[in-house]
């Protein structure tokens, strides 16, 4: 079976050939196996929320190939990447990324809107979701009138919602206190004991210790990529 | 996604913002407004001219049977060769009652008409700046046959109409309308009185009913006449009658029975010495369709603008809101929403946004062909099923072509970018 992910020697170049340009992944290569916790972890403007982009198939390298489950996702089309960004992955974002007009029903439901399940389902799962965040009593507020650790928990049940294969976090804990950061993290990590391949994204060294692999990015290159032991598992 | 969620979706997003919302429909209410009372109002229009006309009588034809070639009878004076078609014609008519309801001369009698005191050579008229007449105009007399009142919608009110008889029997006797009845008796009953026309008598068997009345009468002589039997040109002199009206069924193509007469008329004309020549008259209706078109091209025109600068509006605004959404349209496509998806709800929000202002218009509209009708032509007007619908579905057209360019533009960000806005 071939490597959940798999790029090779990607780049992302901004202002090709100009004097200003920036290279914000300069030649990575990475492959991430099924049910892995990877952190991938760097300085702001290491490139790292760029490699989530790529990852995220939000964003098209410059050159390089990424392999997902074996498919070059240049060869995909808008259809089959919004599928795969759909159903494969679910995203947490550092800012939440709720729609402010939607409740928080609403919002967990949006991805399976777009999968078109119909509306008794819809309800059945987003309620399940979230119900593994503690949420599901709050179904009918909207995002505004919830604290961020309550809206972050929020995104994460819209990505768990459609039980995506992989979860990729880009800085998840970045806007909440250290309690509500280490809550966030530990439902990250429940995910990927039972089975989710989870993605980390931080800028923090010690988030980035509690993964079971760490990669180190430094101005676009891997600089380092080790397997650590938690204490977790 | 289907529809139903883009719909609840767009609902979700008009409401939310609604005095926004209510602005940008503005040009598409006003717009609809405009069109739907202007043609309504048109068509009551015409449909209240057309009851004058029919007040006239339509389903008219012209039939003229004519010599090109004179002779000289016993005195002397030049007269058409060839005989008098009109019997012919006439037992024509009568024998296909399912086509034609009737069939009279049209012909002017130049005679003087005199009762008592009363002499139409004295009689003085004039016409005001406004086009009002004052005085008594001299009455148009003509000779016809007994179906000239079936042909022109004048129904007898006192007495008797003429009959077949007086024609046969040159019966000296005329019937009058409603307006020479009160130039010559007044309130008095003129039925058994005798008119002298050019100096022969003739007794008035009946009198008949106005056809128009009330402030439309102003002005009008249309009741102004006297009716004599054709055959009483013999008596009184003119030249031989060749014109004719043929007036046909109602529901049936004036068209078809011309095509019939003619058919008739070319066994019947010597083509040595005559022809003939038929004419569905309908020059006043093409003539009334035609300024009709004119100025329902006009007033459609400006509605048409201001439905466009309407659509231009929607556009305008939902570019903003694409704008303004970028964030969103990012989320959405981070969480699965294809390209597709993001068009159809900016095209159903716009298609909606114009729909629903093209509801608020028809209901305008509607309201505006109430009082239009009442002010202008004292009717009630009420806007047609066809063009009700016909606005609703514009309307909705209106959305989703002007909607086009902002949804294309929406879906076109990259996922990325679109996350990255503020």
């Amino acid at each position: 079976m071939a490597n959940l992910i798999e790029l090779k020697d990607i780049y992302k170049i901004y202002g090709e050939g100009l004097e200003s340009e920036v290279r914000a992944l300069d030649g990575v290569s990475l492959t991430v196996e099924r049910g892995e916790f990877v952190a991938i972890v760097g300085q702001s403007g290491s490139g790292k929320s760029t490699m989530m982009n790529v990852l995220g198939c939000l964003d098209i390298p410059t050159r390089g190939d990424y392999l997902l489950e074996g498919t070059d996702v240049k060869e995909l089309t808008d259809k089959e990447l919004s599928r795969i960004r759909n159903k494969e992955i679910g995203f947490i974002f550092q800012q939440y990324n709720l729609i402010q007009s939607l409740t928080v029903l609403e919002n967990v439901e949006l991805p399976l809107i777009y999968q078109g399940i119909n509306a008794d389902d819809r309800y059945d799962m987003a309620l399940e979701a979230l119900d593994r965040v503690g949420l599901s009593k709050r179904v009918k507020h909207k995002p505004t009138e919830m604290s961020g650790g309550q809206q972050q928990r929020v995104a994460i049940a819209r990505a768990i919602a459609t039980k995506p294969p992989i979860i990729m976090a880009d800085e998840p804990t970045g806007a909440l206190d250290s309690r509500t950061g280490h809550e966030v993290l530990e439902f990250l990590q429940q995910l990927n004991r039972e089975g989710t391949t989870v993605i980390l994204i931080t800028h923090d060294n010690g988030i980035a210790a509690t993964a079971r692999r760490c990669v180190r990015l430094t101005d676009g290159k891997i600089v380092e990529d080790k397997q650590q032991e938690v204490d977790w598992l | 996604m289907n529809i139903r969620q883009a719909v609840k979706m767009a609902w979700k997003s008009i409401i939310g913002k609604k005095g926004r919302s209510m602005l940008t429909m503005l040009g598409v209410i006003i717009g609809i407004a405009a069109v739907m009372t202007i043609v309504s109002v048109m068509s009551g229009y015409a449909a209240k001219t057309m009851e004058q006309f029919s007040a006239m009588g339509s389903n008219k034809i012209t039939v003229n049977v004519y010599s090109y070639v004179y002779t000289e009878d016993e005195n002397g004076n030049m007269v058409p060769a060839g005989r008098d078609y009109f019997p012919d014609l006439y037992a024509y008519c009568k024998s296909i009652p399912q086509y034609i309801v009737g069939i009279t001369p049209e012909a002017y009698a130049s005679v003087n008409v005199v009762y008592g005191t009363k002499n139409s050579a004295n009689f003085e008229w004039s016409w005001d700046e406004m086009g009002n007449m004052t005085g008594q105009r001299p009455p148009d007399v003509y000779y016809v046959s007994n179906q000239y009142s079936t042909c022109n919608n004048l129904t007898i009110t006192k007495g008797r109409d003429l009959g077949e008889l007086d024609i046969e029997r040159y019966n000296q006797v005329c019937v009058l309308g409603s307006q020479a009845a009160e130039a010559f008796f007044d309130a008095a009953d003129p039925v058994g009185k005798v008119l002298q026309l050019n100096g022969q008598s003739f007794e008035v068997v009946g009198v008949y009913a106005p056809r128009i009345t009330g402030s439309d009468a102003q002005g009008s002589t249309i009741d102004n006449i006297i009716l004599l039997p054709y055959t009483a040109r013999r008596l009184l002199g003119g030249d031989r009658i060749e014109s004719f009206i043929v007036k046909a069924k109602d529901g049936v193509s004036t068209t078809e029975v011309a095509t019939r007469i003619r058919g008739f008329l070319k066994g019947l004309v010597d083509p040595a010495t005559g022809d003939s020549y038929v004419s569905p008259d309908d020059r006043w209706q093409q003539s009334m369709n035609e300024q009709m078109g004119m100025i329902s091209l006009v007033l459609g025109g400006i509605a048409a603008i201001s439905l466009l600068v309407g659509g231009i509006g929607i556009m305008n605004i939902m570019l903003v809101t694409v704008t303004e959404r970028t964030r969103e349209i990012g989320i959405r496509r981070a969480i699965g929403a294809q390209r597709s998806s993001i068009v159809t709800q900016f095209l159903i929000e716009a298609a909606m946004l114009c729909g629903i202002g093209g509801i608020i218009g028809i209901a305008i509209g509607t309201l505006g062909c109430y009082v239009a009708g009442n002010l202008l032509f004292h009717m009630t007007i009420y806007p047609s099923a066809s063009v009700t619908a016909g606005a609703l579905g514009f309307s909705v057209l209106l959305g989703l072509i002007f909607g086009s360019y902002p949804a294309i533009k929406a879906s076109k960000l990259q996922p990325v970018e679109a996350l990255r806005a503020e």
